[in-house]
C-alpha cells in the first residue's frame, strides 16, 4: 500500500532526524524506562515499531493518551528502529524527553496531520461517489 | 464514525503533556493480591523517599466489592449486599495500571497516610474511613465503573 518512493521519503524525514537526537537531545529506550517517563510526564513523543507485541503497544499509547503525548508508529521493526538509532540491540520503544536542535516532534506532527488530512479527502470522495 | 476515530488519533499528538498519578485517579492495582482490584490514588509520592527510593502512591482500593442488587430485593437485603471491604496500601507506579476515570471521594489525609503502616490499629482506622466513605460514594450511585468488579 505505501509507495517505494514514499517510503523514501519517510525514512528520509524520520531516521535523520532520530539520529541528531540520539546526539543531541534527551531520549529513554526500551518499554520499561518509556513507560516511567510517560508516567512522570517527561515524555514529549513516544515511537513504537511495527513488530512491539500488541499487548505492549496498546498499554504503551494508554499511558501516553492520559498524559497528553504523541505516539508514533515507526514503519519498521525493531532492528531497523536501532539502526536508525545508531545502537547495536533492538529497540521497540523509545522516548524522547527533549528533542535537543531537531523539530522531529513538529514535523512527525506535520506529517500525520497531512496523512489524516489525505485520507478524510479519501472518504469524503468516497462518500461523495 | 470514520472521521471521528480519525480525529482521536489525530488529537493524540496534542502539545502538552503531563502528569497522570495524581490524587483521586482510579487506577488498577496489578501484585499480588488485590491484582485487577481497583483503587484511587490518595497520595503520590513521584521522587521516592529514603524508604522507598522509586516512586509511589498510597492508594486506597476495594478488597471486596458490593455484591449485585435487583429491585427485587427487601431493604435489609440491600444494605447487606451494599457493603464494601476496603484496603490501604502503597504501591510502586509500575505495580498500578492507570485508568482514564476518577473518583472525587475526600478522604480525611490525617487519618490515611503512609504512617499508618507502622501501627496497626491505625491501619485498621484508616481502612475504616475508606470503607465509610466508599459505600457513601457507592449509595449515591455515581462513579459506578469503580464499584463494579473488572470483568476479564
Amino acid at each position: 500500500m505505501v509507495t517505494a518512493k514514499k517510503m523514501k521519503k519517510y525514512l528520509e524525514l524520520i531516521n535523520f532526524r532520530l539520529q541528531l537526537v540520539m546526539k543531541s537531545g534527551k531520549y529513554v529506550l526500551g518499554y520499561k524506562q518509556t513507560l516511567k517517563i510517560i508516567r512522570h510526564g517527561k515524555a514529549k513523543l513516544v515511537i513504537l515499531t511495527n513488530n512491539c507485541s500488541a499487548l505492549r503497544k496498546s498499554e504503551t499509547e494508554y499511558h501516553a493518551v492520559l498524559a497528553k503525548t504523541g505516539v508514533h508508529h515507526y514503519k519498521g521493526n525493531n532492528i531497523e528502529l536501532s539502526t536508525a538509532c545508531r545502537k547495536h540491540y533492538r529497540v521497540c520503544t523509545l522516548s524522547i524527553t527533549d528533542p535537543g536542535d531537531t523539530d522531529i516532534i513538529i514535523s512527525l506532527e506535520a506529517y500525520q496531520n497531512r496523512l489524516v488530512k489525505n485520507k478524510t479527502i479519501f472518504f469524503f470522495n468516497k462518500i461523495w461517489l | 464514525m470514520a472521521l471521528s476515530s480519525f480525529l482521536l488519533w489525530a488529537g493524540l499528538f496534542a502539545a502538552e503533556m503531563g502528569k497522570f498519578m495524581k490524587p483521586e485517579k482510579v487506577v488498577l492495582v496489578l501484585a499480588r493480591c488485590y491484582s485487577t482490584h481497583k483503587a484511587v490514588i490518595v497520595k503520590n509520592i513521584d521522587d521516592g523517599t529514603s524508604d522507598r527510593p522509586y516512586s509511589h502512591a498510597l492508594v486506597a482500593g476495594i478488597d471486596h466489592y458490593p455484591r449485585k442488587v435487583t429491585a427485587a430485593m427487601g431493604k435489609k437485603k440491600i444494605t447487606k449486599r451494599s457493603k464494601i471491604k476496603s484496603f490501604v496500601k502503597v504501591y510502586n507506579y509500575s505495580r498500578l495500571m492507570p485508568t482514564r476515570y476518577s473518583v472525587d471521594i475526600p478522604l480525611d489525609k490525617t487519618v490515611v497516610n503512609t504512617d499508618v503502616f507502622r501501627d496497626p490499629p491505625l491501619k485498621c482506622k484508616a481502612r475504616q474511613e475508606a470503607r465509610v466513605k466508599f459505600e457513601e460514594r457507592y449509595k449515591t450511585g455515581k462513579n459506578k465503573w469503580f464499584f463494579q468488579k473488572l470483568q476479564f
